[in-house]
């Protein structure tokens, strides 16, 4: 009885190592995670409450309390580049969402050409962001671009693409969408492939048509894989800067700024990292909340 | 005598490795502004290297990318740069935080060849800390045949009224008449000060709070609008592009974007001093000269500095006049055969003779970017005149506190 109520303390050691050992083997990660994104993180939220500015030096920050979240609400521009980004990322991710789940369909529906149509798709996913901005922006350029000239020679109003406070936005989003369908459409064929063949041949029998096979097989068989790509999208696009930056500098007045762009005109450019800190925690917490409705239907 | 062999040859290959090591060039690294200001610094350099036994590497970056490099090198006790190209605009950030090394203190001054007005933003007190290198100053391009097409010759532009005729007349015409540059608040803050200028305005005043709020800045801003009215807003290349293609007859810009010659379709003129005729004449002209110093931190200041004395030579920078170059100084922009071959110096060195520096303040980047997003926010209609003046002097004097 007595060996049976207390473990030997052979198999006590042997447990306490079976436990040791996963952790043992996960610390490593762990200790990767804590160093390269953690410690960041915690400084950057640290750095937030303080007036650091780099020049100056860590020694001569000094802890300013809320002044830096307060100035930065406070500001219209960045409410301006608050409003912007949400509204960029959820039209951006919409329509690039459409076209690419479109454009899966379209190609996983080809008898012939499937390799061919997929590379030529991916290739404007796979050039520089700094590349297609420059392309974009000789080709819409208001003196030498073609797209002008093309309008031009069919008698069409001419625009000032980037100047010009109507099409600024859209050309920006344009851009944008027309660089990032290839990644969407390369997920959802991806996840096109995993539909059983004989879910629309039953359906076919049932007399399904087209859109009812699009609407009751194909969305509810992909749809962990759109909510994966549509989450990736929006981290992604409120994160944009470089085309913005390129293209627009922000402008005209403020109608292409993003977080991103307004924080580095306001904090990075000027080497006020408190202050930069302060919109980089705030803009963390709003893709959390703008992905939080994926990250749940990811993890269900 | 095998060992005998093998210990010779040891010392002869020890021997001819610290020959190899004593031997060995220095490394010099030079960060510059991309373009034609760091082009005309790097054809200089073999020269330099072969008489020095050095090896330079040379970092061309965008305005935006240089100052922060500089910046983010400056805290490090052993930086990674020995020479830095530097904008007028960054020198009191830059010598408040220690980021430049004292050349009077390294024993370098300034000769009376090089332009006296170009070397204001190079001293804190007598002390020199930067020396002009590319004589960028504000200048008017001008597209030559639509300029006549309004009845003007180059050098009857003389009036701020002369402008807004030709632009009018080109406008009736069919084409863009002047054109304003649009993109980042310094660059709209940049474009628009010669205008504050001949209106007798300023962005600060002697104490280095901002008037943005005044009549005199208002007048200018409502004669910028109206010019704009008649053109149009561009950035950069595409000014450049208009006037030389004949689609627009005038705007602003900077020597280092455009050299002209006898056959090209655009040139450019001082920008005009006075309002009208009835007008006294004020400097007008700003400058934006690209300055060159020797980090703080550079681990081979003596031979930065040799370097700088070497770029500053007046021969060295003769020869980069060819090329594009700018100099700042009197021997270069004065010398008949280079006046035979681009006669447009002449007008570069009166402009660097009268110009303007940006104000002396460390928050100036951050005071352009503010000031420039009210003004675009004004230029695009989204805010009136009063509301955009209004909200752009309260956002300057929160941040000049």
């Amino acid at each position: 009885m007595k060996n049976n109520a207390i473990p030997r303390r052979g198999a006590r050691a042997s447990d306490a190592s079976e436990r040791a050992f996963p952790r043992l083997m996960i610390a490593p990660t762990l200790l990767v995670m804590a160093a390269l994104t953690a410690y960041p993180l915690i400084y950057t939220f640290i750095y937030s409450f303080t007036d650091y500015q780099y020049l100056k030096g860590t020694a001569a920050a000094q802890n300013i309390g809320l002044k830096n979240y307060t100035t930065l609400l406070q500001n219209g521009y960045f409410r301006q580049a608050m409003v912007n980004t949400v509204k960029f990322t959820l039209l951006a991710v919409l329509l690039e969402m459409s076209i690419g789940l479109l454009i899966a369909v379209f190609i996983k529906s080809l008898k012939r050409g499937q390799k061919l149509m997929r590379t030529l798709l991916l290739l404007p996913y796979l050039l520089p962001t700094v590349t297609v901005a420059l392309s974009w922006r000789m080709m819409l350029s208001s003196n030498y671009g073609i797209v002008n000239q093309i309008l031009e020679s069919m008698h069409l109003p001419v625009y000032n693409w980037f100047m010009d406070i109507k099409t600024a936005f859209g050309t920006v989003l344009l851009i944008d969408v027309w660089q990032n369908v290839p990644f969407v459409f390369l997920l959802l064929y991806a996840s096109l492939q995993g539909v059983s063949m004989n879910q629309y041949e039953a359906a076919k029998i049932d007399g399904a048509n087209v859109v009812q096979q699009f609407w009751h097989i194909t969305i509810p068989n992909i749809k962990n894989g759109i909510a994966l790509c549509a989450l990736l999208r929006t981290i992604d696009t409120f994160r944009l800067f470089e085309k913005v930056n390129i293209l627009t500098g922000g402008g005209p007045a403020g109608t292409t700024t993003t977080i991103t762009q307004f924080l580095y005109n306001y904090g990075i450019k000027n080497l006020k990292f408190g202050f930069g800190s302060a919109g980089a925690i705030v803009m963390t917490l709003l893709v959390l909340i703008l992905s939080s409705f994926y990250i749940r239907r990811a993890i269900h | 005598m095998k060992k005998l062999l093998a210990l010779t040859l040891a010392l002869m290959l020890a021997l001819t490795m610290v020959g190899a090591l004593a031997d060995a060039p220095t490394k010099l690294t030079l960060i510059l502004r991309g373009g034609t200001y760091g082009d005309v610094i790097r054809a200089c350099l073999p020269a330099f290297e072969a008489e020095h036994n050095v090896t330079c590497e040379v970092l061309d970056l965008s305005f935006d990318e240089l100052h922060s490099k500089i910046a983010l090198n400056a805290p490090n006790p052993q930086g990674e740069y020995d020479l830095c190209m530097v904008d007028g605009s960054w020198m009191a950030e830059f010598t408040a935080n220690h980021v430049l090394a004292n050349l009077s203190e390294m024993g370098y001054s300034f000769d009376e060849d090089i332009i006296p007005a170009t070397t204001a933003i190079c001293k804190v007190g007598d002390d020199i800390y930067l020396a002009p290198y590319f004589g960028n100053v504000t200048v008017m391009l001008y597209n030559k045949a639509l300029i006549e097409a309004a009845g003007y010759k180059p050098e009857d532009i003389d009036t701020f009224a002369d402008l807004k005729d030709i632009a009018e007349k080109t406008n009736a015409a069919g084409k863009m008449g002047f054109l304003i540059r649009g993109g980042s608040g310094d660059n709209i803050v940049s474009d628009f000060i010669p205008h504050l200028l001949v209106h007798g305005g300023w962005v600060v005043d002697e104490n280095n709070q901002p008037t943005v709020n005044t009549p005199e800045f208002k007048a200018a801003f409502e004669n910028y609008i109206e010019l704009y009215k008649l053109g149009g807003t561009m950035d950069k290349d595409d000014i450049v592009a208009a006037i030389d293609n004949g689609d627009a007859a005038l705007g602003q810009g900077w020597p280092g974007w455009y050299v002209p010659s006898a056959d090209s379709n655009a040139s450019y003129v001082v920008i005009p001093t006075k309002l009208d005729d009835a007008d006294e004449a004020k400097n007008t002209s700003m400058y934006g000269v690209w300055t060159i110093g020797v980090c703080d931190n550079s681990q081979n200041k003596e031979l930065a500095l040799e370097l700088l004395k070497y770029l500053m030579d007046p021969e060295v920078l003769l020869s980069t006049v060819e090329l594009g170059g700018v100099p700042c100084r009197y021997s270069c922009l004065q010398n008949a055969d280079v006046l035979a071959a681009k006669p447009h110096l002449a007008i570069v060195c009166s402009a660097l003779e009268t110009g303007v520096y940006r104000p002396v303040i460390e928050q100036w980047s951050e005071f352009t970017n503010t000031l420039g997003m009210e003004m675009d926010a004004v230029i695009q209609g989204v805010k009136s005149m009063d509301q955009g003046l209004a909200d752009a002097q309260a956002a300057l004097e929160m941040l000049m506190m």
